[in-house]
């Protein structure tokens, strides 16, 4: 037996299993998900959390510079100034580029402006990107606080990085994710610059995204945020807060912006505008389905579609996949379709959540390039939003989309008797 | 005693080897004492001119001059495996890379002590980073040794590298999104001295973007001595095959 053993193979077989696991391992993103991850509450922990809500919503004021990187070296940096009752100041740049993008709030007006040529945003239209490009800014009515900083932030500003922890939360904008915490447990301390630090682990919909927060015991506001977003790809964004000011003067001219002389007001492209328009075609696929198989839009020519764009990560979707399931037990003999479209989550993930949904109407999970592009260019979701929501034909024309959950039930059920169904009011 | 004195060679084979680790510890006093730099700073030129630049210019000729002048024939006829004679000459680098990083890092705190200013959080890291960088790049320029001729095994290296590193670079810049850049950046990340990951090691950058809470993550830094000691091993590999595979000339070049 021993003379059949070379050990020189034995070495070599060794050696390149182990330079494969090291491979894997520098390679792979490491947060895959996995059952386990979902976290058990600590009480301690859970206090912690809200002591850093509550420190957040009950200062007067607070500034700080935010800097947002990921592995793959893009950085995003915010200077961000709150004021209550309604002011705010944001400038953001992104990596080493010194031309700014700057969301204002001076109570009355919400003001985007930017230093130099606008960078070409999401939202912009051939016409808007060539024309609109030099001098222009920004005016809507302020809504007091009761928007998001940050995903305005990522919208208009072309950030390459999204805050994690919101700025808007300052001014006791809920959280969309709050109620989908898991659990939060304590991971000990560790020093931020010098300064200790509790160290929280949160996780939300079921470890779908988990965010670490080291909190500064001075102020219980945080001095670093990590989180990991797990989608078909793993996500990984690092928030490191600097200059942490907490009731401090702001000056009143930092929240004030008037536009210079020779500059023009620019109306934003809305989201809603670059999707396909009443009576288009809505173009074919083939993609992966949720189960085995695939899917063709076609498959159903001659039964109405409502075509559900989703992502589990997405709050809203998380409360509207239960109505659709009843929508397609009920009227699926009578000919609507609905057809889910998920091109963002991991198949592990997703699939887990229709389980756990009971939801078992086809829907196509195909985070490819194909099925990414198609809902970009062919579908014209630009920005990327979820909920979206065709209504289509059974010749397959589109005969209504809107983003979102839609707060008219009228307007759904217009669009469905259009399409031919025969609904019940 | 044979190893002993194989290893020793190395250090006294040339006179400005000496020369040479007084000048890079020289070197690492003044950036301190100059720029006053935080560790990050302090490790990214420890990391390159005690990895990389150290290693290039102790290994000049480490073969290539013995070829040259014909001395490798005496030495291959002696009763032991040519191997030995790869193997510890890159094992006389490596213990003389360890003391000159021993002194640096010494000398590192002395300053930092003596100005009471900057911080050396992660030196042992750096260090240890360094090191591994110093063992890959030296196992290569030694390969190298063997067939390139006197001491433009050094040359080459700091060639190839600088022009593998300018076209990642230029890649990463401008063509991000193509497909075939990223097979090609991974091609000059893990066959190539592990400049990158071994960075990422010291900088605590696997730790930042993983779920841990510290500055490093374990099971990545790991994985990285682990290639960095196999990249170590296949170069050396390499070099002993073409060490005991050439046939040598009594004639000087």
């Amino acid at each position: 037996m021993r003379d059949k053993i070379n050990p020189r193979s034995v070495t070599v077989m060794a050696g390149l299993l182990l330079e494969g696991w090291a491979l894997y391992v520098v390679g792979a993103s490491a947060q895959r998900w996995h059952p386990s991850m979902v976290v058990e509450d600590e009480t301690a922990a859970h206090i912690l959390y809200d002591a850093m809500m509550r420190a957040m919503r009950d200062a007067r004021s607070l500034s700080y510079t935010s800097v947002c990187s990921a592995p793959d070296d893009r950085v995003s940096t915010y200077r961000i100034r709150l004021k209550k009752p309604r002011f705010f100041r944001v400038e953001q740049t992104n990596g080493p580029s010194t031309k700014s993008t700057t969301l204002l709030d001076d109570g009355r007006f919400q003001w985007i402006h930017w230093v130099g040529d606008r960078p070409g945003l999401l939202l912009d239209t051939e016409e808007s990107r060539e024309e609109e490009r030099s001098n222009v800014y920004v005016k809507e009515v302020s809504l007091a606080g009761k928007d998001s900083i940050a995903d305005k932030m990522v919208l208009f500003g072309t950030a390459w990085l999204r805050l994690i922890l919101n700025p808007s939360t300052f001014y006791e904008y809920p959280d969309p994710l709050e109620p989908y915490i898991d659990g939060i447990r304590g991971r000990g301390t560790n020093r931020v610059r010098g300064e200790v630090c509790d160290v929280i682990e949160v996780s939300y919909l079921r470890a779908q995204r988990t965010r670490y927060i080291w909190l500064s015991r001075q102020d219980y506001l945080p001095r670093e945020l990590k989180e990991v977003v797990r989608g078909a790809e793993n996500h990984v964004t690092v928030e490191e807060w600097s200059n942490v000011t907490v009731n401090g003067e702001i000056p009143p001219k930092t929240l004030a912006w008037s536009p210079p002389e020779g500059w023009r007001q620019w109306d934003l492209p809305k989201p809603a505008d670059s999707l396909l328009q009443r009576g288009q075609e809505a173009p074919d696929f083939e993609l992966c389905s949720a189960r085995r198989g695939r899917i063709r839009l076609s498959d159903y020519r001659g039964k109405v579609v409502w075509l559900y764009v989703w992502d589990s990560g997405s709050p809203q979707c998380r409360e509207e996949i239960p109505g659709l399931q009843q929508l397609h037990q009920g009227y699926s003999d009578k000919g609507l379709v609905i057809l889910g479209f998920n091109c963002t989550d991991n198949r592990r993930v997703a699939r887990a959540f229709l389980r756990e949904n009971s939801a078992t109407f086809p829907s196509i999970l195909d985070p490819s390039e194909a099925a990414t592009r198609l809902m970009r260019v062919g579908y014209g979701n630009r920005t990327k939003t979820v909920p979206l929501n065709y209504i289509i034909d059974p010749q397959g024309r589109v005969v209504d989309a809107w983003f979102g959950q839609e707060q008219d039930p009228e307007r759904i059920l217009a669009a469905l008797a259009k399409a031919g169904l025969e609904v019940a009011k | 005693m044979r190893a002993c004195e194989l290893m020793k060679e190395t250090f006294y084979r040339r006179t400005y080897i000496w020369i040479v680790h007084v000048v890079w510890l020289a070197l690492y006093g003044g950036f301190w004492w100059f720029f006053l730099p935080d560790m990050p700073e302090m490790g990214r030129f420890l990391f390159i001119w005690g990895g990389f630049f150290l290693a290039l210019a102790l290994s000049a000729g480490i073969f290539g001059d013995d070829i040259a002048s014909g001395r490798i024939c005496i030495l291959v006829t002696k009763p032991f495996w040519t191997g030995e004679l790869y193997i510890y000459r890159v094992l006389g680098l490596s213990l003389q890379a360890a003391v000159h990083l021993v002194l640096a890092g010494g000398l590192i705190l002395a300053l930092h002590a003596i100005m009471g200013k900057g911080n050396v959080d992660g030196l042992g890291v750096w260090l240890l980073a360094t090191w591994l960088l110093f063992n890959t790049c030296a196992a290569l320029s030694t390969s190298l040794s063997v067939i390139v001729g006197r001491a433009f095994n050094s040359l080459l290296l700091l060639v190839i590298i600088a022009t593998g590193y300018f076209t990642m670079g230029l890649m990463v810049t401008y063509l991000r999104q193509e497909a075939s850049s990223g097979v090609l950046a991974s091609f000059i990340r893990y066959p190539w001295p592990p400049f990158e990951l071994l960075y990422k090691l010291a900088a605590g950058e696997w730790g930042q973007y993983t779920l841990t809470v510290g500055k490093y993550s374990v099971t990545k830094s790991f994985a990285c001595v682990v290639h960095s000691l196999m990249l170590t091993l296949v170069y050396s590999i390499i070099g002993i095959l073409l060490l005991s595979r050439r046939e040598y000339s009594r004639v000087r070049d």
